[in-house]
């Protein structure tokens, strides 16, 4: 896998961005109004949506990876290492597998992401914990996650409507 | 652009939807019959951190307990037939926010302190003996 400058610096900016979100994110609780663990609004999905659509599945990839790694650094919880890592891996599974289906709009890729990084973030809860408990939550979990991903579906096709007008196109 | 994206939801979206909440529907239905069986009167609360069990009692002459595991400390509270997690040094806090548990099958995780306690119900057949 070969990157040109153009696409290093791109998806370095987009790693810098999807931090800077999912910092943010921190500051909206949505776990304040939906008590589940895990719920979150997963703003950092918008970021690997559009590396997805605008620079292809490694790249988008890429970007997920540093996010992931340097998120837990940060955060300084190792632990959170393995969440962020195995939900963020389904929903990249998933969406690359959604945004091959044509017809399918950038607003059914992001549910399937959202539902797939909860799944993947039980899965992990199920690892560490050596228990099964956690998957009493996942079905309420994936209800969650066809708002928020509808929401950050929604975030994602303005991003893109504005990339065109920006483009020319 | 590699590839440009549709912006408008459709038809292929709801399918999306549909299958994500079938998914949930069907992974709910379990704990949902569990829920509803008929309840044996006495439960017990089994407490276990990263897979191995820490304490087991009676929900009855539970009372409050504190636990630590994996660095942080939490401290459960039975009342009224249920039990809570009453206070946790966590980050999240949502072992505290998840509320009470009261039925059998139900459990509270605390996944910084990788502690899950779980009520389970009596041994069948407890009940039969009779003097």
């Amino acid at each position: 896998m070969k990157f040109s400058t153009k696409t290093l610096t791109t998806c370095a900016v987009l790693a810098a961005l999807a931090l800077a979100l999912s910092y943010m994110e921190s500051f909206f609780p949505l776990a304040l109004v939906i008590p589940l663990p895990g719920v979150k609004l997963g703003l950092a999905n918008i970021v690997t949506v559009y590396a997805l659509y605008a620079l292809g599945a490694p790249s988008a990839l890429a970007v997920l990876v540093v996010r992931c790694l340097l998120g837990s650094l940060f955060a300084g919880n190792a632990s959170a290492l393995i969440f962020s890592l195995l939900g963020g891996l389904c929903a990249m599974l998933a969406m690359i597998a959604l945004h091959a289906l044509p017809r399918l709009s950038v607003y059914g890729v992001s549910v399937g992401g959202a539902a797939a990084h909860n799944a993947g973030q039980v899965a992990a809860a199920m690892l560490t914990l050596g228990s099964a408990a956690p998957l009493v939550y996942l079905p309420f979990l994936l209800v969650v996650s066809v708002f928020t991903g509808a929401l950050t579906g929604f975030v994602a096709s303005l991003l893109f409507r504005a990339m065109r007008y920006a483009q020319g196109g | 652009m590699k590839s440009s994206p549709e912006l408008r939801p459709n038809r292929y979206d709801a399918l999306v939807v549909l299958v994500v909440l079938s998914l949930a529907a069907l992974l709910a239905v379990k704990p949902f019959l569990a829920a509803r069986a008929p309840q044996s009167d006495t439960l017990t609360v089994v407490v276990s951190a990263d897979g191995r069990e820490l304490d087991r009692a009676a929900l009855a002459d539970f009372g409050a307990r504190t636990y630590e595991s994996n660095g942080h400390r939490l401290t459960a509270v039975s009342a009224d037939g249920s039990l809570a997690v009453a206070e946790s040094d966590c980050p999240g806090q949502d072992c505290v926010h998840s509320g009470a548990i009261s039925r059998a099958g139900q459990s509270i995780v605390c996944l910084p302190a990788r502690i899950v306690i779980e009520l389970v119900g009596a041994a069948p057949g407890y009940d039969l003996v009779t003097g």
